[in-house]
């Protein structure tokens, strides 16, 4: 698969080098997502495979992991680190997450004859389009909407909790204790770095 | 500002050295055996609790201030950081249901001394005097037992105690602010180049961010994480605008304590004290007064989990009110994108609001109305804003790149309270073994349409302003109501005083007893109505 961005936004810029300049409250936890280690701690062997293949497929990665956003999310399960809430009519967090999994690996045996970490990204894509189509439908007996936001919730706050997801985006991150000296449109820090093509839009193009 | 030193040194009683926490007026702190009784124990330090032992350990009064959480240390415990402050707020489990469940945790609960104004935005509007009379003026909602000239002087205080920048205001009730507003960032630009461009007035603030020198806080460094716990000590929380001055005069946080049970006397009617859990351990604090200060969840809760004999269905609950009237705003965010880069990041996220839609508009169809007001998502927040649209994958990596282009407006619609929605005791139990709460909410028409309004006209800014496209996601914020005020029994649970009517010690001072809600952020009427409640315990007990 060709990666999620034809070219980078912002050229040169790195969060990282700005480390020095954080608290270091902040800047150990900053360090701590740049290596979570592998350490499988939650799901089973099957569910990790899956989960995998899902996350990879969620943030637009591919083999090359820019953000290794499983095993993040996995310390989470482990530590029940939920947000407290949960939907009456969903399973709590953890099992939500288990039994879509498995659903997830149901539905591509029965279309591909294969788990869905062994159907290809593009499969994988159209499983997940379809899925995402049902709304507030069932899906296994679970209120598709509420699994998909499920979904991107865990994984996006785990992606972009991580410095090269911010240098991604033109991010800086922390700016603790420094702040910043020039607000408003248009206006940039020593240390951001402008936008290419901004006149391409919400959506870069090659 | 010499008058507010004279009533509140909390700025004062700071470290002066760049650091955050005085700790030795922790280490100093009194502390009261469980064999005494004390004057009064507070259930909760948040915005009403820590208003409420500030102002009573000023009168003299012995008292306790419990909090679930802990007794923050914002350079140890804080981080500048979205993912790693998920700590502020109140993570144990809670069931949301309804037609419309609202989602709990960063938006609108708390845990730990100083509530959830550690990470609140820090918009402090007054509410408008019509705002205690919807039931007379506009046939909706409930009338408050009190006026808005009633609470008017402690708005006034608690402004100069937080302190809170801004424009003279023009809505409501005219009135000035104690400290200038604060410069502008890129995303309060383009809210005022779209409404002056479509006739719309707009002003800088309110926010309790000092500006400029207050006691030995901090100036703010417009670094934009004011939802993830101010480490610098320039926004506004009891933690360091209330407690310092509670310490200082004799009170007692006990932190890390959770209260389980109010303790009542069959025979007298009374409240005599609290059980609550520390380290695992069951504790018995005997008390004259008990003021439950919770918030709208665990207020409700505590008073169903606190049955008796006498109140088999729960404290205070003979006509059950306790839990109902539970209200969230509306608060749809509508962004745009700009040729411009506007770094909505960089600068306190509470910058700029709009008042003009706040009352009942007679040619409108729908009864009260919605206020607008800057929001500054982060990126964790900002990725909820497009996965609302459907993006996923690569095409939520490719827009996401597109973060510094977008500024970002948020309403706050005043959806009406009405008795369905409510806080019960779900079957799961919690850690201590208690029943959680239950929170089951759903609109009615009237919320409906104004969502789709107040949409309308933040559209129509980013529009004016040059937005090329936009995108508008639906949420709730705040949380008044549960055991609202009434002039009588029958019609809420506390009176004018925040004093229950079931059982004549037992008060309530937090965000539950709100009748109503406008279309205001609640944290400085909370805060007023505990200075107000406090000042009349204390003079006539």
């Amino acid at each position: 698969m060709s990666p999620a961005l034809p070219y980078p936004r912002f050229p040169g810029f790195d969060v990282m080098a700005q480390a020095d300049h954080w608290d270091p409250v902040t800047r150990d936890l900053v360090e701590s997502r740049l290596d979570p280690g592998t350490a499988a701690s939650f799901f089973s062997l099957t569910e990790r495979r899956a989960a995998g293949a899902l996350v990879n497929r969620l943030t637009g990665q591919d083999d090359e992991q820019m953000v290794p956003v499983l095993p993040m999310l996995e310390a989470r399960l482990a530590a029940g680190t939920t947000d407290g809430w949960h939907y009456q009519k969903l399973p709590h967090d953890a099992d939500a997450w288990r039994q879509s999994l498995l659903h997830l690996d149901a539905d591509a045996q029965a279309r591909h004859g294969a788990d869905f970490a062994d159907c290809s990204p593009e499969e994988q894509n159209q499983l997940l389009e379809d899925l995402q189509g049902l709304g507030d439908d069932e899906w296994h007996g679970l209120w598709m909407h509420g699994i998909w936001s499920l979904w991107m919730r865990y994984v996006c706050a785990e992606f972009y909790s991580h410095p090269l997801a911010w240098q991604e985006i033109g991010f800086p991150g922390p700016a603790f204790p420094r702040g910043y000296k020039n607000i408003g449109l248009d206006r940039r820090e020593g240390a951001e770095v402008p936008q290419a093509h901004p006149e391409q839009g919400s959506e870069p193009h090659a | 500002m010499s008058g507010v030193r004279e009533r509140n040194a909390s700025a004062w009683l700071l470290p002066a050295d760049g650091t955050t926490t005085n700790h030795q007026l922790r280490e100093d702190m009194r502390r009261y055996p469980t064999t005494d009784t004390v004057d009064a124990v507070v259930i909760g330090c948040g915005a009403g609790g820590g208003t409420m032992l500030q102002r009573l350990a000023r009168a003299g009064w012995k008292v306790v201030g419990f909090d679930a959480g802990p007794f923050w240390d914002p350079d140890r415990d804080w981080v500048s950081d979205e993912a790693g402050s998920h700590q502020l707020f109140w993570n144990d489990p809670r069931v949301i249901s309804g037609a419309d469940p609202v989602p709990l945790g960063s938006n609108n609960s708390g845990r730990g001394v100083g509530g959830s104004m550690v990470h609140f935005a820090g918009y402090v509007p007054r509410f408008h005097p019509s705002d205690f009379q919807t039931h007379t003026l506009d046939g909706v909602g409930a009338d408050w037992p009190i006026a808005y000239d009633d609470l008017e002087p402690y708005y006034g205080q608690i402004e100069g105690e937080l302190p809170v920048a801004g424009e003279d205001w023009p809505w409501g009730r005219p009135h000035s602010y104690p400290h200038r507003p604060h410069p502008v960032g890129g995303n309060g630009e383009v809210f005022q180049r779209g409404a002056n461009a479509i006739g719309l007035p707009t002003r800088v603030g309110p926010v309790a961010i000092a500006n400029g020198r207050f006691g030995h806080r901090n100036h703010c460094i417009y670094r934009g994480f004011c939802l993830q716990g101010c480490k610098v000590n320039a926004k506004a929380s009891p933690l360091i605008t209330h407690i310092p001055d509670a310490l200082d005069h004799g009170a007692e946080i006990r932190s890390d304590s959770m209260v389980t049970r109010i303790v009542t006397d069959e025979h007298t009617g009374k409240a005599t004290g609290v059980e609550y859990v520390s380290d695992g351990v069951a504790h018995f604090q005997p008390a004259d007064v008990v003021i439950v200060a919770g918030y709208s969840i665990e207020t409700p809760r505590l008073l169903l989990n606190s049955a008796s004999k006498r109140f088999p269905d729960g404290l205070c609950n003979d006509f059950d009110l306790v839990g109902r009237y539970l209200m969230v705003q509306g608060a749809p965010q509508t962004a745009g994108r700009m040729d411009q880069e506007v770094r909505m990041y960089k600068a306190p996220p509470p910058e700029v609001s709009c008042e003009e839609y706040y009352e009942t508009d007679p040619t409108k169809p729908y009864k009260r109305g919605y206020s607008i007001q800057t929001v500054s998502p982060l990126p964790i927040t900002w990725s909820e804003h497009l996965t609302a649209q459907g993006y996923w994958g690569t095409e939520l990596r490719r827009r996401m790149s597109d973060y510094v282009h977008w500024a970002s407006l948020g309403a706050l619609c005043e959806l009406l309270p009405l008795p369905g929605n409510r806080v019960t005791l779900d079957e799961q139990k919690d850690r201590h073994g208690l029943p959680v709460a239950n929170m089951s909410y759903s609109m009615c028409d009237n919320d409906r349409q104004l969502l789709r309004a107040a949409q309308s006209t933040m559209e129509d800014v980013l529009n004016a302003a040059g937005a090329s496209e936009t995108v508008t996601i639906q949420r709730f914020a705040h949380l008044v109501g549960g055991a609202r005020m009434a002039t009588s029994e029958r019609d809420g649970v506390v009176d004018a005083d925040c004093r229950s009517f079931a059982v004549p010690n037992l008060y309530i001072s937090d965000g539950s007893v709100l009748p109503t809600q406008g279309s205001a952020n609640p944290a400085l009427t909370i805060m007023s109505l505990a200075a107000r409640a406090a000042d009349r315990l204390a003079r006539h007990g």
